[in-house]
């Protein structure tokens, strides 16, 4: 493959992975943060006092990290950042499965009861987002 | 004019003997008992709930007693009960919301609610609603109660009106809280820690 190659597959992978952070943050921002308060209290993870705090920032946060994305400035970085945070998430639905919890994901708004396939999509997420962090250290190497 | 006074006699006798001694209250009249607080708060609370349902019961038994005391007794929102009856996963919760309403058409509906929600453990083991209930009414109520839940064909009306407005509200679980205020509808799935529930509340009564 050649080095435009790989540019335009970084930027469609960049794409994918500001997407998928603004349409988790626009979600939760267009529901009442009470609800994403409902989904994080089902997590059995947070004390009370932080679900507040926490349901309220954390949609601003996701789409300023699709818009940081999106922009390409500091993309290795703002990759890095995405994936941890999607590794994260995927470690608490991972246990929340595991523990056998019947919790609304609340991952891109209410309605999604967690399952086998919330895992496997974000597990997709997480390769997508581990990709386009490796290739902008990589474009930017070369 | 003999006759015509016999007649009426009999004319008014038949149609004394086809109203029920006590009629079921239907209608606007039977949700008044699952609607508490003042009329002139600025907001309502609705909440969607399955007797049958764990989270409702922790809703029941946790949130609403001290949502009660702090915004419906003071008048600042209103409370309406609905019940969104999950009959394809609980089979006694048709019966339970028939006690409660039967309780709500003798003016018990919080006592016997709160009552049936306590003891969900135990009913749903068996379907023995009438025995939770019995512990918290008189003989004489729960003649009455029985009688209701047995006869009254129109004990399920508002049961089948609060799932139509569920099912506008797009209720997908139990419980499900709707707040109403200036007439726009903002629904909640699941269950709410009081906290949450205060916290959100007190913004939207502040705006």
């Amino acid at each position: 493959m050649k080095p435009h190659h790989w540019k335009w597959l970084l930027l469609a992978g960049r794409l994918g992975l500001a997407g998928i952070f603004l349409a988790a943050g626009i979600a939760k921002l267009r529901e009442p943060w009470a609800q994403f308060a409902v989904s994080l209290y089902g997590f059995k993870l947070l004390p009370d006092d932080m679900l507040e705090p926490i349901a309220k920032t954390l949609p601003w946060a996701e789409v300023a990290l699709g818009v940081a994305i999106l922009s390409g400035i500091w993309l290795r970085w703002f990759a890095l950042l995405g994936s941890l945070i999607i590794t994260l998430f995927l470690g608490v639905l991972i246990r929340s499965y595991a523990m056998g919890l019947q919790v609304d994901c609340g991952c891109f708004g209410s309605g999604e009861a967690l399952g086998p396939m919330t895992i496997v999509r974000d597990s997709t997420m997480l390769l997508l987002g581990a990709a386009v962090t490796f290739g902008a250290f990589r474009i930017r190497r070369s | 004019m003999r006759t015509k006074l016999i007649t009426l006699t009999a004319a008014l006798a038949l149609l004394t003997q086809s109203v029920p001694a006590a009629a079921p209250t239907t209608g606007a009249a039977a949700k008044n008992y699952k609607l508490s607080g003042s009329p002139t708060a600025p907001m309502t609370l609705e909440v969607y709930t399955d007797f049958e349902c764990p989270s409702c019961r922790n809703l029941y038994i946790q949130v609403l007693p001290s949502f009660t005391a702090e915004y419906v007794a003071t008048g600042k929102v209103q409370l309406l009960h609905r019940d969104y009856l999950l009959e394809t996963m609980h089979k006694y919760t048709r019966t339970a919301a028939r006690y409660a309403n039967a309780a709500g058409q003798m003016g018990k509906y919080d006592l016997v609610s709160k009552q049936i929600f306590t003891t969900q453990g135990d009913w749903s083991q068996n379907g023995n609603i009438d025995a939770a209930v019995a512990k918290v009414l008189t003989a004489a109520e729960m003649t009455k109660i029985r009688d209701i839940v047995k006869n009254d064909t129109h004990l399920d009306d508002t049961v089948t009106s609060d799932m139509a407005q569920g099912n506008k509200d797009a209720v997908n679980q139990t419980p499900t809280l709707v707040v109403v205020k200036n007439g726009k509808r903002t629904k909640i799935d699941g269950f709410l820690p009081y906290p949450i529930l205060k916290s959100y509340i007190d913004q939207l009564l502040a705006k």
